[in-house]
């Protein structure tokens, strides 16, 4: 960057991510031990010689995690290399009780992708550089202080060797609301795939790219040449580890990199840490350079060459194409297409129920009521998961007419969620049963006769006299009646 | 020889990312030892070229769980050990 001073609305942001997702296999990358993390877990319970890194314990790659590869990279839109193959890359930490990690690097097994994203109705496709295959290290707790001031250190292994994948992407983002759409979409299809958990600790980490650049260097499509870049001094920002911290902690560094730009000061090319408790980067102690890592061919692992297995593992449809087939098959409108293709849960469930009953009224109550009540209570489709076919019953009950519409919703539905109950045993205990037509027969003849006053207003053309006599029926049974259909039976009983 | 001898500032480097103290006479000691051992390696080029075994490729387990080690069978070889975590040295 020049040592002249452009104003903020001079500057222009670039930024790209480097996301590291664990990958949900059985077992960690190179050997046997489970990656079923319980939350309570021992330290060391799920070690081996391979992952304790202890001599002469081999490595052996894990089928499951080069196929979830290769089901990101045609997800991504990606190549899926002929020829890929694992190096060693060298540092010395105690997460990595080898002093290496093994990762990939001049041979990612997925090159070339995009994913597009949306951002205020605006969609950008976003470039992916590589994603590669490498295995998370171990956890450290830094006891008696910070990390500069702990008193000594304590390891846990369970984690190291859980597979993950290091998605890069190209410097394609203009903001940080951009980045945290394609996180956002990024998780979305991963777990559409199958092969990602959200909830699961540390699923998701980030490190972000962040510059700024003289906005007169922008190209009208946003792409900004190879040279401009290289001019411009960026810093690296690590420990994010949600969409939402991506958003804040680039925020900030727009902020910081702008003013000190503003102010005729150069954006020094460093490591910064998002601490964010404080919500601010902090500079880090300059780590190794590239060359440093001293990678090399990790000999114990032969090549692979899994190009043609694009062919043959099959992915499913992903949340963009669900959506436009929904508004197509179901004639759903663009909100309810969008919320019920949320999570692949979600829209196999909805799809499910829609076959078997109306598509519309399978969307009021996937979408608005179940939806509605489960976010209500802060509760996720998956905490119901074991149960959708109590969902499934409570929408037969009012398909069939044999609960009305507002006892479905207000009893039966909220009785479910809050004691677990199913909806046949609600229906029966709170006699919600919808009246049969003799009961409703019967209380629309009583009305009449009781009330007079108010079929004298009626036939004088008082439009508010049926109302009243539609709330006597409903009184009368105990609201298990259909207020249209009573509306409908006085009619036709007072014009007779 | 190697066409580049190795001096001490290249040691010191070494030393740091290997994240070990050195002296000034250990510097010295090993850059002289790190030269020999350069030296040998070129002896490999002297090596005639015999035919390669053909490479393996796509060595792959199937994604099932196997028995781990206990913890303290994983402790076992730890010089130091705190509620079933191996214990070390501030890392910072």
């Amino acid at each position: 960057m020049t040592a002249k001073a452009l104003s903020q609305r001079d500057l222009a942001t670039v930024i790209g991510l480097e996301v590291h997702v664990q990958l949900e296999t059985d077992t960690k990358i190179f050997c046997g031990c489970s990656t079923d993390a319980a939350e309570d877990e021992e330290p060391n319970t799920r070690t081996c010689p391979v992952c304790l890194g202890l001599p002469g314990a081999l490595p052996v790659l894990n089928e499951g995690a080069v196929e979830a590869a290769v089901k990101v990279g045609k997800a991504l839109n990606a190549t899926v290399a002929e020829h890929t193959r694992f190096h060693r890359k060298n540092y010395y930490y105690p997460d990595l009780p080898k002093n290496f990690q093994i990762t990939q690097y001049d041979a990612p097994i997925c090159a070339e992708g995009t994913l597009e994203v949306s951002v205020e109705g605006e969609r950008r496709d976003i470039g992916i550089e590589r994603a590669h295959l490498e295995e998370d290290p171990g956890s450290l707790q830094h006891k008696g202080g910070s990390i500069d001031t702990a008193d000594y250190t304590l390891v846990n292994y369970n984690r190291a060797g859980t597979p993950l994948m290091e998605i890069v992407t190209k410097p394609d983002f203009r903001s940080p609301q951009e980045t945290r759409a394609f996180l956002a979409k990024l998780e979305e299809v991963l777990e559409y795939l199958g092969i990602f958990d959200a909830t699961r600790d540390g699923s998701l980490r980030i490190d972000a790219n962040i510059s700024m650049v003289p906005a007169e260097n922008v190209g009208d499509d946003g792409a900004i040449s190879d040279e401009t870049l290289a001019e411009a001094n960026r810093t690296e920002v690590k420990n994010i580890s949600s969409h939402k911290g991506a958003e804040k902690a680039l925020a900030y560094e727009v902020t910081r990199q702008k003013n000190a730009i503003s102010r005729g000061r150069a954006v020094e090319q460093e490591t910064r840490h998002w601490d964010e408790s404080r919500g601010i980067t902090v500079s880090m102690r300059s780590k190794e350079e590239e060359k440093d890592y001293r990678y090399f061919r990790e000999a114990d692992l032969p090549p692979l060459e899994v190009a043609d297995w694009k062919e043959k593992i099959a992915i499913p449809e992903l949340p963009d194409a669900r959506r436009e087939r929904f508004r197509e098959e179901y004639g759903l409108d663009a909100e309810s297409a969008s919320k019920l293709t949320s999570t692949k849960e979600v829209a196999d469930f909805y799809e499910d129920v829609a076959e078997q009953f109306d598509p519309d009224l399978a969307a009021t109550w996937v979408a608005d009521n179940l939806l509605g009540e489960l976010n209500y209570r802060d509760m996720q489709i998956t905490d119901v998961s074991h149960r959708l076919d109590e969902f499934t019953r409570l929408v037969e009950l009012v398909a069939e007419g044999s609960i009305t519409t507002k006892n479905a919703e207000e009893v039966v539905l909220r009785g479910m969620l809050d004691d677990g109950d199913a909806p046949d045993d609600i229906v029966d205990r709170e006699g919600l049963g919808a009246a049969d037509d003799d009961e409703v027969v019967t209380a629309v003849a009583e009305a009449i006769e009781e009330n007079p006053d108010a079929v004298e207003d009626y036939h004088a053309g008082e439009g508010g006299a049926v109302n009243f006599l539609v709330g006597q029926v409903m009184q009368k049974t105990g609201g298990s009646a259909d207020p249209g259909d009573v509306n409908q039976m006085l009619r036709e009983k007072l014009d007779e | 020889m190697s066409d580049t001898p190795v001096d001490a500032e290249e040691v010191r480097h070494v030393a740091e990312l290997a994240r070990v103290n050195l002296d000034e006479d250990e510097v010295e000691e090993f850059a002289t030892q790190f030269a020999d051992i350069l030296d040998y390696f070129d002896a490999l080029d002297e090596v005639p070229e015999v035919d390669a075994e053909p490479d393996l490729v796509n060595v792959m387990r199937s994604d099932e769980v196997r028995d781990c080690l206990d913890q303290s069978e994983a402790l076992e070889n730890a010089s130091d050990a705190e509620d079933g975590f191996f214990k070390g040295p501030r890392v910072s």
